[in-house]
């Protein structure tokens, strides 16, 4: 069925000074603000954002705790995680064994927390930043000896780390991140 | 040596070259650069954000404009094949000369050693120049044979004929009440600025500013996100800066003319005699009140959003048009009293 046509009326004409308080308002606002700016641009490499434990960033895998069970590297959705194998020797027993590890390629993760969620040992964990520079392609994809430490992350040690919270009467600001207080 | 220094003053500050050349070109650059940094920044402060920062933070800012102004000079100017080469690259420049020609004809001073023309008839001959510019937009427009910058050229012809006769009819209405063409006896006659005598001439008069030179909310000629850049789409580097340029030049040009009127001129300063007293003096703070004016111009592309062109039309011939005729009304009114 075609659609049916509607005929749309135009709202009736408002009075000649219908707008007059409306723009009155808008220069008060508008002359508020550039006496008294709230501004909450973040001026990134001099600060950062602070974001809390659980925020998706980096991957870390902790050895001790992994099972090399592949299930990280199998869920991945942007095939980012993959195995490699290695030939280790056993503890008890000592004879060479090959064993599975998963390594990861910063090219392709989105960080999605998948891995994290589901491996069984809990032997991946996320660090709270994302915001790391590599010189080339080749430093993004880690072998095992990057995988099993923390990444440096150099933005903390120059930047001001700073949160955002909402705020009841001002919307939202911009405060220190540790002390709490206002800037 | 002394004769040589004497020589080198006269030449600097015989009127047309002081007005044309130092105040209109040095001068409105040097202005603009400023107004442009202080519309940026001020739009930034409304808008919670920094804006220009990082070149220097100290001077919050400032060098970057110097910087944009560099950049457009040594851009690659592109001609597109198709458009009307000569026309395309006349009109920018022609509309940036234009645009400052009318500071070159308004007294700076009452001092009548420093006028550039006789001032008989001057405020008609400033707005006849100020009329002159916008129709090189339009050129620009059709030279460039693109079909946003047609549509941005059509745009700019229809706004042309909203805002002209609201400018001429609120600025003359400054003459209507003193009686007389010549704008040294307008700014004399000013015992009490004319702004206040008379807000409603110069309110209409600050709309069609407005108007004339693409400030928010009457930014339909160069509206980004429907025209691209309007007459300018296909412009690139110096080109592009100029016809940037010319409309602030543009608005330097209406705000002298503006605070000549309504904001007393050089008051509370009394010309006197010499270069110093009787030009100098009096030419910068006409040149600073403008600023003043500019900067009050900028604030409003921060308040203000887009107005579309039929809103603009219809605001600037129901609303503002009739504003500028309840001005002139008051003006002879106030004529008749024998106020000013
Ligand atoms: S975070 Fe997602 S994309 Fe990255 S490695 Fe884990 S599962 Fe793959
Ligand atoms: S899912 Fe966990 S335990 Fe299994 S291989 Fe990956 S990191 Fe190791």
């Amino acid at each position: 069925m075609p659609a049916r046509p509607v005929v749309k009326r135009l709202p009736a004409r408002r009075g000649l000074f219908a707008g007059f308080k409306g723009n009155v308002d808008a220069i008060t606002i508008g002359l508020k603000y550039l006496v008294d700016p709230k501004r909450i641009t973040l001026i990134y490499p001099n600060e950062y954002i602070k974001l809390d434990p659980g925020y998706r960033g980096f991957i870390v895998l902790e050895p001790k705790k992994c099972i090399n069970c592949s299930s990280c590297a199998r869920i991945c959705p942007a095939a980012a995680m993959r195995m490699i194998r290695r030939m280790e020797e056993d503890p008890k027993t000592g004879k060479k064994k090959m064993k599975l590890w998963p390594v990861i390629n910063y090219q392709r993760c989105i960080f999605c927390g998948y891995c994290v969620d589901v491996c069984p040992t809990e032997a991946l964990y996320t660090v709270p930043y994302h915001d790391i520079v590599y010189e080339n392609m080749a430093e993004m994809d880690w072998g095992l000896e990057t995988f099993v430490k923390p990444p440096e992350y150099p933005t903390a040690k120059e930047g001001i780390p700073v949160k955002y919270i909402v705020d009841e009467e001002k919307g939202l600001v911009k405060v220190r991140a540790e002390e709490g207080e206002e800037e | 040596m002394a004769g040589i220094i004497d020589l080198i003053l006269s030449i600097i500050f015989y009127p047309p070259i002081y007005q044309l050349v130092l105040v209109g070109l040095t001068g409105s650059l040097v202005v603009v650069i400023f107004i442009i940094w202080f519309e940026r920044k001020a739009t930034a402060r409304v808008q919670r954000r920094l804006g220009p920062y990082h070149i220097a933070p100290r001077l919050a800012g400032l060098p970057q404009l110097v910087a944009d102004l560099i950049r457009y000079a040594f851009q690659e100017v592109i001609i597109p094949r198709t458009a009307d080469r000569e026309l395309f690259v006349l009109a920018p420049i022609v509309a940036t000369v234009l645009s400052i020609l009318p500071i070159a004809v308004v007294p700076l001073t009452s001092n009548p050693a420093y006028w550039p023309i006789p001032m008989d008839y001057s405020i008609l001959v400033a707005l006849a120049l100020t009329t002159v510019s916008p129709i090189f937009l339009i050129v620009a427009g059709w030279a460039s044979n693109n079909k946003f910058s047609i549509i941005g050229g059509v745009r700019e012809a229809f706004v042309i004929t909203a805002y002209e006769m609201i400018a001429i009819m609120s600025i003359l209405s400054a003459s209507a009440a003193v009686l007389t063409f010549n704008l040294v006896e307008i700014v004399e006659a000013q015992r009490i600025w004319y702004i206040l005598l008379n807000p409603i001439a110069f309110l209409a008069a600050f709309l069609s500013v407005l108007m004339a030179t693409s400030g928010f909310p009457f930014e339909i000629p160069e509206s980004e996100n429907e025209v691209v850049a309007g007459p300018f789409t296909e412009y690139s580097g110096l080109l592009y800066g100029l016809n940037m340029g010319a409309a602030y030049m543009k608005r330097f040009a209406f705000s002298i003319l503006m605070v000549l009127v309504f904001l007393g001129g050089w008051s509370p300063y009394t010309p006197g005699e010499g270069i110093l007293s009787g030009y100098l003096i009096p030419s910068l703070i006409v040149v600073a009140k403008a600023a003043i004016l500019m900067m009050i111009f900028s604030l409003t592309r921060s308040i203000y959003g887009r107005f579309r062109l039929d809103q603009a039309l219809e605001g600037a011939w129901r609303l503002v048009f009739p504003m500028a005729v309840l001005g002139f009304g008051l003006a002879l009114l106030e004529a008749y009293l024998g106020v000013m």
